[in-house]
């Protein structure tokens, strides 16, 4: 009994760590969502390109394009380096892949993150070759034991992270006119607009915050799984099911939701089955959706058009 | 009657139909052909439901692959030949699009998107795991070629196309017929306004599950010529990156048109084999020619085609106001 509990609190831990890289990623999907209607399928690869580029900074030799690199910097030189080429990503993306298509519907937006997001993977596969790269922690990968209780430091440090991050955007959000304006851009373009709000800026911040969230998420999470191209692509899926878990366009709910997915998966991937693990995601996703299609804290609401 | 749109068609047809001719001997372009006819009919499906009914859906692949292993599975473990699996895969593919279409289309726009990226997840899932029928990631191999019909075999690629064609014109037939009827009405007075549509006396939820089911249908039919043709399935070519494929092949085709759906599935079939000689950066050419062409195209192939057409017959004046026109086919949806 007392080592199921251990256990128990192990996967606990582990599902907290894996569900808060969701709730990082599906927190980037409804901001995006809330202030342009559009469901963005490059979010996962959000989550990758940064951590290419990272470790090719983080490890003694690598080879990129065919170059042999040798530019081991300071793990929190490299952490900022990439951040701050993200931005510029974001500004990019938000040009290129939006802008032009801004007055078009949703779906032409979705088929051009779509063609960004084929364009990034096979950009990385060229730059970094196809195989997995392991990226290295900046803790000992080694558990430390608490009588009995073996605790990964890097799944403390991403829960750390996501609640430092959580607080974060609750003050930028609540307490700061920038936030103010992204929340009257989400609820109200036109209305924001009419109220002053620059709204094109504004949108073109949000883009840049939900591509920092999914630089934040891959750099915690690439230690864990191996850097490939496609790490971003069900990390993403499993997002976005957990932003509609929470009830979509739903902030709370994208947190809550992924948290919640992270642990059920691994509960059931430990006690029902490892092989159907990646689908438990989407039972619990389907189920959701016939019962409660508002989410476990949507309000009903029309589908935005 | 003959409309201009129809004698297009047939001229069409009747030139794809000289393409293993000027092939000869070139099987990889000739399985090109066979590939691109094959999603050609996913792609006219999915044209059914989101072109017309404005229902998204992203698990096209699933029913691919549930047509191409239903159809693996009756020939190779019970020994039914291709035309007998054939319509067994398209009901298989028909009644699974029955039993998930009807409680996620209670669901609209991005959530029935997700819904059905759910659905095409757990499918490939259960195609890997499921190893007494599906033989796991290993695939299944030996999938037997149509019986020859007399002197001519099927076993080539060459000889094959023309089932896919004719399936594809079938296919493009039963669509058109469709389209101008009563259910295709309909189906566009779903797409258009949901709850006018109700208003006037239309059954939305029947449209749509019909709509469903039939996408099932055509992707499965598709899935069962593909595994004849390849004769070797595994689970990796029915992800969801391939349903995304099919959603970009109809929306850069045109997504309200047939021909638009076929022309849309050919060049994307066909356009990696073009930027080929770039080596191993053409998947990032294709990545970028999508954004492009979405950013440059807005009514697709489809809507260029017309445009030309129109220029042609010397009608320039109301270019500029229909170019204009947004592309509306899944807004509100």
């Amino acid at each position: 009994m007392h080592v199921d509990s251990i256990a128990n609190l192990q996967l606990l831990i582990n599902g907290l760590a894996i569900g808060s890289i969701y709730a990082l990623v599906a927190l980037g999907f409804v901001l995006i969502y809330n202030a342009v209607g559009v469901v963005n399928f490059a979010q996962g690869d959000f989550v990758m390109l940064p951590s290419y580029v990272a470790i090719s900074f983080l490890v003694p030799t690598i080879t990129v394009y065919g170059v042999s690199l040798h530019m081991q910097l300071p793990a929190v030189l490299v952490y900022l380096i990439v951040l701050v080429l993200m931005i510029g990503f974001g500004l990019l993306f938000n040009r290129i892949a939006y802008l032009p298509l801004r007055d078009r519907g949703w779906m032409p937006v979705v088929i051009s993150t779509i063609g960004v997001s084929i364009f990034l993977r096979n950009f990385a596969q060229i730059t970094w070759g196809s195989q997995p790269l392991s990226f290295p922690s900046p803790f000992p990968m080694n558990t430390i034991n608490f009588s009995g209780l073996h605790v990964r430091p890097q799944d403390l440090f991403i829960i750390a992270v996501t609640a430092v991050l959580i607080a974060f955007q609750y003050v930028l959000f609540e307490k700061t006119p920038l936030g103010k304006q992204m929340r009257a851009t989400a609820q109200d373009r036109t209305t924001a607009r009419l109220l002053g709000v620059r709204v094109t800026r504004i949108v073109s911040i949000t883009f840049v915050y939900s591509v920092l969230l999914g630089t934040i998420a891959g750099l915690l999470v690439s230690p864990i799984f191996n850097v490939t191209k496609e790490m971003g692509g069900l990390i993403a899926l499993k997002a976005f099911a957990a932003s509609i878990v929470g009830g979509f366009g739903n902030i709370p709910g994208a947190i809550i939701g992924g948290l919640a997915i992270g642990v059920v998966e691994t509960f059931g991937g430990y006690y029902i089955s490892s092989s159907y693990a990646d689908a438990i995601a989407f039972v619990i996703l389907i189920g959701v959706l016939l019962i409660r299609p508002q989410g476990l804290f949507g309000e009903r609401i029309a589908e935005k058009a | 009657m003959m409309s201009r749109h129809m004698l297009l068609a047939i001229a069409v047809f009747i030139g794809a139909a000289f393409l293993p001719l000027v092939f000869r001997g070139n099987d990889y372009i000739l399985n090109l052909c066979v590939v691109a006819g094959v999603y050609a009919i996913v792609v006219m499906g999915l044209g059914i439901l989101l072109g017309w009914a404005g229902q998204m859906s992203l698990a096209q692949a699933a029913f691919l692959g549930i047509g191409a292993y239903t159809s693996a599975f009756f020939t190779t473990h019970l020994n039914w030949n291709f035309w007998e699996a054939l319509p067994a895969a398209v009901l298989m593919s028909a009644l699974v699009g029955f039993g998930v279409g009807y409680p996620c289309l209670r669901l609209s726009g991005h959530y029935l998107a997700l819904a059905t990226i759910g659905f095409g997840i757990i499918t490939q899932l259960v195609l890997i795991n499921w190893t007494a029928v599906t033989n796991g990631s290993d695939g299944m191999t030996g999938i037997p070629a149509p019986p020859p019909w007399g002197p001519i075999s099927f076993e080539g690629y060459g000889t094959y196309f023309y089932i896919v064609l004719v399936f594809v014109g079938l296919s493009a037939y039963v669509a058109a017929r469709l389209k101008s009827s009563r259910v295709g009405r309909a189906m566009h007075a779903i797409r258009e306004n949901e709850l006018a549509a109700s208003a006037m006396g239309i059954d939305t939820t029947r449209y749509k599950m019909l709509a469903f089911v039939l996408a099932g249908a055509y992707a499965g039919l598709a899935g069962s010529l593909l595994a004849h043709s390849i004769k070797f399935i595994s689970p990796d070519s029915y992800s969801f990156d391939q349903s995304v494929v099919f959603l970009v092949m109809l929306i850069l085709g045109g997504s309200g048109s047939i021909g638009g759906a076929i022309l849309g599935a050919a060049l994307l079939t066909f356009l990696p084999e073009v930027l080929r000689p770039l080596k191993n950066s053409y998947i990032m050419v294709y990545g970028a020619a999508v954004v492009a062409m979405i950013i440059f195209m807005p009514q697709g192939l489809a809507g260029i085609i017309a445009r030309l057409a129109r220029q042609n017959s010397g009608g320039a004046g109301p270019r500029a106001q229909t170019a204009s026109v947004p592309q509306s086919a899944a807004e509100g949806a």
